[in-house]
């Protein structure tokens, strides 16, 4: 299975029963639709329903994305994994406040273990900040309130991000952090990254029967898809800051692939694709599994994040977030 | 696995055959397709190619790499084939 990003302006279609995708300059190309689990729409593409149709024939989604490489929504098929009881026990665990708080907390708490986990790769220079970090991580279990457990998680990705001074050799640095619009190409990077990391676990929980509307850490009511934005949680020091380190450090990326626009900071095409090769290759590759006993993607690693949290709603097992051990 | 694909078909099928591996595989060359693909799809293309061509005039070529470590591939001249993460 793959993902492809269309990067150019055309039009996708159908033709012999499989995807075309047809732009100007180099006319047609077909892609294997057996083949094809999301495609990412990055340019400007035309399309139709009898393309639709196919699509979800053969449960392919489409992610889009607007100018400036924000997520704006996906067209994904209509769900065949769907179970009631599953929707409903998740509900049940959001309504109550200590399993709810379990839940968030739980995400919390796997996300600081990774980021603990990047810095301490860096253990001489970025010593002081795991000490913060380490007293802010004790106030997770004893929280009450899912506010307070958000600003502990705030305070805590404050620090780790200043961190990342010490971390990246070239001369990027982080001051604040700022989204819609990014004022820097350290937060340009950050927020693609993230964007990417969003639609990879939605489109992962798209694949069990979860809900991806309920959610325990964010609140279910911002009209957006926040289970992804909680299992997120978990996966972006895990994929995202580590491949950004590592883009920044080899000089993968440089400043010639930012573009200013008037204080908004991003990342022209060139560099999105450097970016998106690289996030490609990380996905896919595996890392041997403790109980499973084979090994197992990165991306498959979301997958299994959702499986788990199913058997905690049905009550089969307790939900022990994903802790890297590798 | 990583697989090849090659056929030489009969005129009137050349073009059955060309339609159903795009289904499935990269096109590379003309009459030959590759690329990743499952054990359980590979099965179900072949069984769908094999229910197009004859099989007394007809030959379809599979060849199937387990490891994608343990193939080297160079490209002489044009490459005619497709980068396809990106378009």
């Amino acid at each position: 299975m793959s993902d492809h990003y269309i990067f150019s302006r055309g039009r996708l279609k159908r033709k012999h029963n499989t995807i075309y995708f047809e732009s100007g300059e180099e006319g047609q190309k077909a892609l294997p639709v057996e083949r094809v689990d999301n495609l990412h729409i990055f340019g400007e593409v035309d399309l139709n329903s009898k393309l639709l149709n196919l699509l979800t024939k053969y449960d392919v989604r489409l992610h889009f994305y607007n100018y400036y490489g924000f997520y704006t929504g996906t067209y994904y098929p209509r769900t065949k994994n769907v179970s009631g009881f599953t929707v409903v026990q998740q509900s049940m665990h959001y309504l109550d406040p200590k399993k709810r708080y379990y839940m968030a907390s739980a995400f919390v708490e796997s996300g600081v273990h990774h980021m603990l986990r990047n810095l301490r790769r860096h253990k001489e220079k970025t010593g002081s900040y795991v000490d913060t970090i380490q007293a802010e991580r004790v106030k997770i279990p004893d929280g009450r309130t899912i506010p307070e457990l958000m600003g502990v998680e705030g305070r805590i990705r404050q620090t780790y991000y200043r961190s990342f001074n010490e971390i990246l050799k070239s001369d990027f640095i982080f001051t604040k952090r700022s989204k819609q619009p990014p004022a820097d190409p350290l937060n340009a990077l950050i927020s693609f990254g993230n964007s990417l990391m969003y639609t990879t676990v939605l489109a992962e929980v798209y694949k069990t029967a979860l809900d991806p509307t309920v959610s325990f850490l964010h609140e279910p009511s911002s009209k957006r898809f926040s289970l992804s934005l909680d299992v997120a949680e978990i996966f972006k020091p895990l994929i995202v800051d580590p491949l950004i380190v590592s883009l920044v450090n080899n000089r993968v990326i440089g400043k010639k692939h930012f573009e200013d626009f008037e204080g908004i900071v991003l990342l022209n095409d060139q560099g999105k694709q450097r970016f998106i090769q690289e996030w490609e290759k990380k996905l896919a590759t595996t890392v041997r599994h403790r109980t499973l006993k084979r090994k197992v993607s990165y991306r498959m690693f979301i997958r299994l994040e959702c499986y788990k949290m199913i058997k905690h709603f049905i009550g089969d097992e307790p939900y022990r977030p994903l802790k890297a051990w590798w | 696995m990583y697989v090849i694909i090659t056929y030489d078909v009969g005129e009137k099928r050349v073009y059955k055959v060309c339609k159903k591996l795009r289904e499935y595989l990269t096109w590379t060359q003309n009459s030959v397709f590759e690329g990743q693909i499952g054990k359980g799809k590979l099965t179900q293309c072949m069984h769908e190619l094999d229910n197009i061509i004859h099989p007394q005039h007809d030959s379809i070529y599979l060849y199937q790499v387990n490891n994608q470590n343990h193939m080297k591939k160079t490209v002489f001249g044009r490459e005619k084939g497709f980068d396809d993460l990106f378009l």
